[in-house]
């Protein structure tokens, strides 16, 4: 056996060089701007510790704990816990998605393959401020295009870059959902079309220009001077809900399972019935879940059953009706009874139209 | 334009994300005590009636969805609000969340009541953290005021919501991706069948309806259902929000019947073409087949009368281009976004859109050859039926029919090429050196 393998090593090792292929050179896309700039490029990583060390507070811990509750399987979430790696770090290194596969118990390659196939999650430290240009057709048409060759020159980079001050980064995007208002950005995660009272507005009617961006750049060196270690904390999953109980069965919830007998018994719904030689003909329209029916006609103040027409009959002959009887039907779920239908008054069968000769 | 009945966007304006205002203008009040006291079966019977048509792209009927869902199957039943709104033109649910959120909540808690949800989500976009914080202010007021959480105003019934931001990707606005998303998967598109109804999320049956959809149930439960079928056409029933962009005067969000003529959108609503004359309409967002000015002359806003047009209704996103743009930038656009978004599981939307997008950037770049609309037509046949989702459709319909009714443009593109009769070098499309 032993020199079999080492047969199998040496003739790997004496024809590699006939299998290997000649080296390919690799280039570089020559612009950044034709991969959108999501271009994943290999960046130095910080240490585990470091990365860890951010992630154990107590507030990232209850949160954590808050989203696992949430879903059925750990693993559903997994895109909120690494927003939250996200939303601490300011991007998604190496050591943090192996983190958030550890909290959410799964693979750290699935969570790796989860974290770049978003493109929302940066593999990359950004600049402090993410500016995204909206290049789509609604965005095109209204002149996305010349903006952000504005933009471009008026920062000295390209998209996908950041500036050397480490304060922007452009990056042009897909469709943001706010076509009416295109040419649109978002800075960080504010929709912006202008600046107004110190503030980012979205307008209805508004859209970006070239003045409008210069403003917009404008309050974001204001936005340095005023909070230079960093923006005031903005939570990346929109606020938490209080008073939530949980997914029942996931771990640390509260909730319970539905009870199955929160909405009343389904009744019967358009019963009809129609007279012909054969007697009154009963139609309906019942619940899948039904298991009796029972078919009662008016006799005077009281009701009499007429039959049980079984659950997955369509119809019901009631052999001695005539014009006028009038009908209903009552529906049993296992031991639970439906209130009684709508009355119908049996009438006539209209004559089948007879087709000109 | 005659006045309508608004239905979703009636609250717009007026400070509804506060749940004392939205109570005032009556919400969480008769709907909700009359879906209390209605069965599953009677309120699935009451939707049918309205008519609803699912206001996603798709158009499929809301109650006859529900119908599919099977009750008593021993699993939990979730509802899925697809709020992943990425189509190019479409930005009604951004509005819609902004505005009214509690609506939504509403809207919600009488599509659990008819499906016995206990868990409900909300698959709301990456980009829209602004709706996000909107949503979970209005879910803080409704578990506050007990309109959430364990037994609801006194019933048996009890209803959790949760929002789930997901992280940029288009094509998980696809039922079945945005169900893997929801599962801390990669957003790709599932084989179907099993339908998402009756194995969807954690293989439980799953609901996905669009934010409008579930938004319009409570107008239809305060009123009657044929009063909200009257409004539409006679096989879809109701208003739509239509989001109207490009080269118009007033670009937005307006709600008008199913059935209103597409030139009463544009001019009327929208306040006409600016900056040329009207050269193209998109009726239903990025993926459908542009109108050119003498069809969109007759053509109603409805699911019928688009697709007797050979386009679709899609979301009711309009997109209206006038005649100083040249088709081919804009396809080129389409094309860069259609092959950025591909999932890359099939390997026909894979290569096809990006090839397709490498050919209109020749074009574009004044390197067309002669043969490159008619190779271009001839992969988009190739995109029919042999992928999991409608991705690849989205980009090889409307480049057929760009190609073919706005063929003097791509022409005039490839004239620019002083070499544009010679045939392209086959060695160009190797792979690793073309794409």
């Amino acid at each position: 056996m032993r020199n079999h393998i080492q047969g199998a090593v040496q003739f790997v090792a004496n024809n590699r060089l006939k299998f290997d292929r000649p080296a390919q050179p690799i280039e570089a896309l020559p612009d950044p701007a034709q991969s959108l700039g999501h271009v994943h490029k290999a960046v130095a990583q910080p240490s585990a510790k470091e990365v860890l060390d951010k992630l154990s507070t107590p507030e990232v811990k209850a949160r954590c704990a808050d989203l696992l509750s949430r879903y059925p399987v750990p693993q559903g979430a997994l895109l909120e816990v690494l927003w939250v790696a996200q939303g601490v770090l300011g991007w998604c290194p190496r050591e943090a998605i192996r983190w958030a596969a550890n909290v959410c118990s799964c693979a750290p390659a699935h969570a790796l393959g989860v974290a770049t196939f978003y493109t929302m999650y940066k593999h990359a430290p950004t600049g402090r401020f993410l500016l995204q240009f909206c290049r789509n057709i609604s965005c095109s048409i209204k002149g996305a295009a010349p903006l952000i060759k504005y933009v471009e020159k008026s920062l000295g980079i390209k998209s996908g870059e950041t500036t050397p001050d480490g304060l922007f980064t452009i990056l042009q995007v897909e469709c943001l959902g706010a076509c009416g208002n295109g040419p649109v950005m978002l800075v960080n995660d504010e929709f912006a079309t202008d600046v107004e009272n110190g503030q980012l507005t979205l307008k209805v009617g508004s859209h970006l220009t070239e003045e409008s961006i210069d403003r917009i750049l404008k309050w974001c060196y204001a936005r340095e001077e005023k909070f230079p270690k960093g923006e005031p904390v903005r939570d990346v999953l929109g606020g938490e809900v209080k008073g939530h109980g949980g997914h029942p069965g996931a771990p640390g919830a509260k909730a319970q399972l539905q009870s199955s007998d929160y909405a009343p018994v389904s009744p019967v719904l358009n019963v009809k019935a129609e007279v012909d030689a054969n007697g009154a003909t009963l139609t309906w329209k019942a619940a899948p879940e039904f298991t009796k029916l029972v078919v009662e006609k008016k006799n005077g103040a009281s009701w009499a059953s007429v039959g049980e027409p079984g659950v997955k009959d369509k119809s019901f002959v009631d052999a001695k009706g005539k014009v006028g009887d009038v009908y209903r039907m009552i529906s049993t779920t296992g031991e639970r009874v439906a209130k009684p239908s709508k009355e119908a008054t049996a009438t006539q069968k209209p004559e089948p139209v007879e087709k000109a000769v | 334009m005659a006045e309508c009945v608004k239905v979703c966007t009636g609250n717009f304006g007026k400070g509804a994300q506060d749940i004392e205002v939205y109570k005032k203008l009556g919400g969480y009040g008769d709907a909700l005590k009359r879906v209390f006291e209605m069965s599953q079966f009677e309120l699935i019977d009451y939707v049918q009636r309205s008519n609803l048509r699912g206001r996603g792209g798709a158009g499929f009927p809301t109650g006859m969805k529900w119908s599919f869902v099977p009750r008593n199957s021993g699993k939990p039943v979730y509802i899925v609000v697809n709020a992943d709104e990425g189509e190019g033109g479409t930005f009604k649910d951004h509005f819609l969340m902004m505005e009214d959120p509690h609506r939504l909540i509403e809207g919600l808690i009488i599509a659990a009541w008819a499906l016995g949800t206990r868990t409900a989500y909300i698959y709301c976009r990456g980009e829209f953290l602004p709706c996000i914080e909107s949503l979970n202010k209005a879910l803080n007021q409704a578990y506050a005021a007990g309109y959430l959480g364990e037994n609801i105003m006194g019933t048996k019934f009890s209803l959790d919501i949760f929002v789930h931001r997901g992280a940029g990707a288009y094509i998980c606005g696809e039922e079945t991706a945005l169900i893997n998303s929801l599962e801390g998967q990669k957003g790709q598109p599932r084989l179907k069948p099993p339908f998402p109804a009756v194995s969807g999320a954690w293989k439980s049956p799953t609901c996905v309806n669009n934010v409008e959809t579930i938004m319009a149930l409570p107008w239809i439960l305060q009123h009657e259902p044929e009063e909200y079928a009257k409004m539409g056409t006679p096989r879809a029933g109701g208003t739509k929000v239509f989001c109207i962009s490009g080269d118009v005067k007033n670009p937005g969000v307006y709600e008008a019947p199913l059935g209103t003529p597409m030139m009463t959108m544009i001019n009327e609503y929208a306040g006409g073409v600016v900056g040329g004359k009207l050269k193209a309409v998109l009726p239903g967002g990025s993926s459908c087949a542009p109108l050119n000015a003498e069809e969109a002359a007759v053509a109603t806003m409805d699911y019928e009368c688009l697709a007797s047009m050979k386009t679709m209704f899609g979301s009711g996103a309009m997109i209206v281009i006038n005649d100083t743009h040249n088709m081919v930038d804009l396809l080129n656009v389409l094309g860069n976004f259609y092959s950025h978004e591909s999932c890359g599981q099939c390997t026909p939307c894979r290569e096809g859109t990006g090839l397709l997008h490498r050919i209109l950037n020749l074009i574009v770049d004044g390197k067309g050859h002669d043969g490159d609309v008619e190779l271009m037509q001839s992969l988009c046949g190739g995109f029919g039926g042999v992928t999991i989702c409608p991705l690849s459709i989205s980009l090889g319909g409307p480049v057929s029919s760009y190609t073919a009714k706005f063929r003097k443009d791509f022409d005039e593109y490839i004239a620019k090429n002083p070499d544009h009769a010679k045939p392209r070098v086959q060695e160009t499309y190797r792979p690793g050196i073309f794409w």
